[in-house]
């Protein structure tokens, strides 16, 4: 069997290919469901203490084979006005820590003081993610009322949105004093990337659908319905993501790189099978179709996002047709793959990839532990390199971004900068605002050239070290231009700081490889996205042990 | 006193130093350094203000400088004291020969820094330990080890705290109202 390579980094990291990431059943929320379904992972609802309106306390706790960690959930009266996406918002609906274990009553109480705070509280290292969410109001009341009454709510509109509740940040590994991600690394339940954070999204659902069957029982105690089974599965927990998570894909390339990786390796194991199955079609067939519901469900405000998801549908009906001779040809899913890659939109293609991965597990799912990377220790410079071949390997990997012409001012539009005010990361207009000389170091393409510039001038024989003794102004690139030679997925290949960046690209992907679904964005840089809608509930997967996940 | 975390302890330490004028590149190594010293130590946060506040008194090593360290020709003091960070960061980047160590490096400033740097590599200094202003030091190999952080965490004053906060607080930008509504996007509240 002659392998099939991977597709090459100038195909993958390209924005516009990163803005069109579909999820695969190698991303984080994936993994974790098989986890816990083979564990058999069980949740107690050891408190639930919520007043008729649903505000109060509840604990969820989930016993894994080894641990027990804590959903603690608070839930809170909030003003209409005060309900926001942003980052810069001060109050929530209800605030979120994972516990490291059983929190006592003490405990409760302490999370109590500072989890409704969110960033102006402090947390210990029994604390793993602090998170919070608001409520779709209007679903949420519809939802309550409806089910007050005894009855349903409306599928089409419960599903057109797709969660009761929104996180508008989830954090992890050390923020605001919570445990270190160093402290949970070498659990292998929560090793792998975003494990403990996925882990308390998934119990957020949870508890956002008891909320709803809560406060409809509470006003109507004899005669309230509760949400029935179907929608429950069906609905996630939705999400905000703005331009703080942009720079984490170029702040870790090493991670970054191992994601990419994995995704492209699965998908050239895939395509190098010489057949197809016959459960492998019919897995393929399901994933189909259920990408084509949910597609006709994808709502966006947005007009490019609109038009991409139109054509998308397209796309997989002319997939539909085509299957069946696609399916038959030697190397089928190749076959397929390139018929996306010649007839689709990019969309198209990398919803392809999604479902030619789908039925695969078996082949691929193995992947899923090569997702990580340790960069706590940070990347050692090869000092003894001279400057001539760190010129040449710096001229090989950044080949791309010699087409871009940085004297021309909309080549540096834009300055990443981190905001006094909140201390997160922000675009700004290098030729309008103030404060470009605190630009932040994620000018990839710019630098690359720049150090390729400042390297012509060396002696060819002079070493990295020496020059970085004279110019440590430098340092920043030399090392991710070692990372990039070695790692080649670790860098995306556009230009961060151009006039045409649309920041939401680089959002839509990291947030696919967690597993996020109906990308709707709000601006070039913000969007929503749902998280575990149509996935199993988690305290379900005890005693669905076998099913698919 | 405050409990950081190592990630806060990190980045903290990385914006102060690039706040007291290091270099992108020399601030991770630096914030990097200082999760090493907090796992060792108690007194990260004071070594980490002592930096910042020296920052601009120390010289860098000259080339003529390193290329005697490396030949294992006798060190000859410059002047100043040397900067820790950029010294050690010549180290790193290349190693001594074996051969040369160990070898004493004249009028290094707070030699906490050039030891919590080389703790990735294979030497470390012999001494002097502690907090010494600054040191002749000697420069020795070791066998590398890496040691587990968990259950470690960075305890600091909060005066200590206050002030490299505003060493980290020289790389922010004031926000505007304009590029509060611009530089995040949204700002728009739920709708549904």
């Amino acid at each position: 069997m002659t392998a099939i390579a991977l597709r090459p980094p100038e195909v993958v990291m390209r924005l516009q290919r990163l803005g069109a990431a579909h999820p695969t059943r190698l991303s984080f929320l994936r993994q974790l469901i098989r986890r816990a379904t083979s564990e058999q992972w069980r949740v107690r609802k050891y408190l639930f203490d919520l007043d008729d309106n649903g505000f109060g306390r509840a604990v969820y706790a989930v016993d894994t084979p080894v641990r027990t960690y804590s959903l603690v959930a608070f839930s809170t009266p909030l003003d209409d006005e005060k309900r926001s996406d942003r980052v810069i918002a001060q109050a929530w609906d209800t605030s979120y820590v994972l516990y490291d274990g059983l929190p006592d009553a003490a405990d409760i109480a302490r999370l109590e003081a500072n989890a409704p705070l969110q960033e102006a509280g402090r947390y210990t290292r029994s604390e793993l993610v602090l998170a919070r969410a608001n409520k779709s109001v209007r679903l949420f009341e519809d939802v309550a009322s409806a089910l007050a009454q005894g009855r349903q709510p409306d599928e089409e509109q419960l599903l057109g949105v797709g969660y009761l509740l929104r996180t508008t940040a989830v954090y992890g590994n050390g923020k605001f004093g919570i445990a270190d991600r160093d402290e949970i690394s070498s659990r292998p339940e929560l090793a792998g990337s975003f494990q403990a954070e996925m882990l308390t999204v998934w119990l957020i659902r949870s508890f956002t659908l008891d909320l709803a069957d809560h406060v409809a029982r509470r006003r109507n105690p004899a005669g309230a319905a509760r949400l029935a089974p179907d929608l429950r599965r069906a609905l996630g927990v939705g999400n905000a993501t703005g331009l703080g998570m942009a720079p984490f894909l170029v702040r870790h390339p090493l991670l970054t790189h191992s994601w990419f990786l994995a995704r492209e390796t699965a998908l050239a194991r895939v395509r190098a099978e010489p057949q197809a199955g016959a459960a492998e079609r019919d897995a393929f067939s399901n994933a189909l179709a259920d990408l084509r519901r949910r597609i006709a469900r994808w709502h966006s405000d947005d007009s490019r996002q609109a038009a991409a998801t139109r054509i998308l549908a397209a796309d997989l009906g002319a997939l539909a047709e085509n299957l069946d001779q696609l399916l038959a040809k030697p190397r089928p899913w190749d076959a397929l793959y390139r018929f996306a890659e010649d007839h689709f939109s990019l969309e198209g293609q990398e919803a392809c990839v999604s479902l030619i991965l789908e039925p695969h597990g078996a082949l691929i799912d193995d992947l899923g532990d090569t997702m990580k990377a340790d960069e706590t220790p940070g990347h050692a410079i090869d000092g003894g390199m001279s400057c001539a071949l760190l010129r040449q390997a710096l001229l090989d990997s950044y080949s791309w971004a010699r087409a871009i012409d940085f004297a021309e001012p909309s080549a540096s539009a834009r300055f990443w900068y981190v905001s006094a005010e909140k201390l997160e990361p922000r675009l700004g207009e290098r030729f309008e605002e103030d404060g470009a000389e605190l630009e932040q170091p994620l000018a990839t393409a710019r630098d690359a050239l720049g150090l390729a510039a400042a390297l012509a001038k060396e002696p060819s024989t002079t070493s990295v070290a020496d020059f970085l003794l004279r110019r440590p102004e430098w340092r920043h690139a030399v090392r991710r231009a070692q990372i990039v030679a070695k790692f080649p997925y670790a860098e995306i290949h556009d230009n961060l700081i151009g006039a045409e960046l649309r920041p939401v690209d680089i959002l839509r992907a990291k947030l696919a490889f967690f597993g996020a679904r109906s990308f709707d964005p709000r601006s070039d840089r913000w969007l929503r996205i749902a998280l575990f809608s149509g996935e199993p509930l988690i305290e379900d997967v005890a005693t669905m042990a076998g099913e698919a996940a | 006193m405050i409990d950081l975390s190592l990630n806060e302890v990190e980045t903290l330490s990385a914006k102060a130093a690039r706040g007291a004028g290091f270099s992108w590149g020399l601030a991770e190594d630096i914030g990097r350094a200082a999760r090493r010293i907090a796992v060792e130590a108690d007194n990260w946060g004071q070594a980490m203000l002592s930096l910042a506040e020296h920052a601009q008194s120390f010289e860098p090593p000259s080339p003529a400088r390193a290329a005697r360290w490396r030949s294992g020709e006798t060190d000859a003091a410059t002047g100043g004291p040397l900067c820790p960070i950029r010294t050690a960061a010549l180290l790193l980047d290349e190693p001594l020969p074996a051969n040369v160590m160990p070898l004493t490096i004249l009028d290094v400033g707070l030699p906490v820094w050039l030891d919590a740097m080389l703790s990735r590599s294979a030497m470390r200094v012999a001494r002097p330990a502690g907090l010494a202003t600054r040191a002749d030091v000697v420069i020795e190999s070791r066998a590398e080890t890496e040691q587990s952080d968990t259950g470690r965490r960075g305890a600091i004053d909060e005066r200590t705290l206050a002030a490299l906060n505003s060493f980290a607080a020289r790389t922010y930008v004031p926000e505007s109202e304009r590029s509060r509504l611009r530089g995040a996007g949204g700002g728009r509240v739920d709708d549904e």
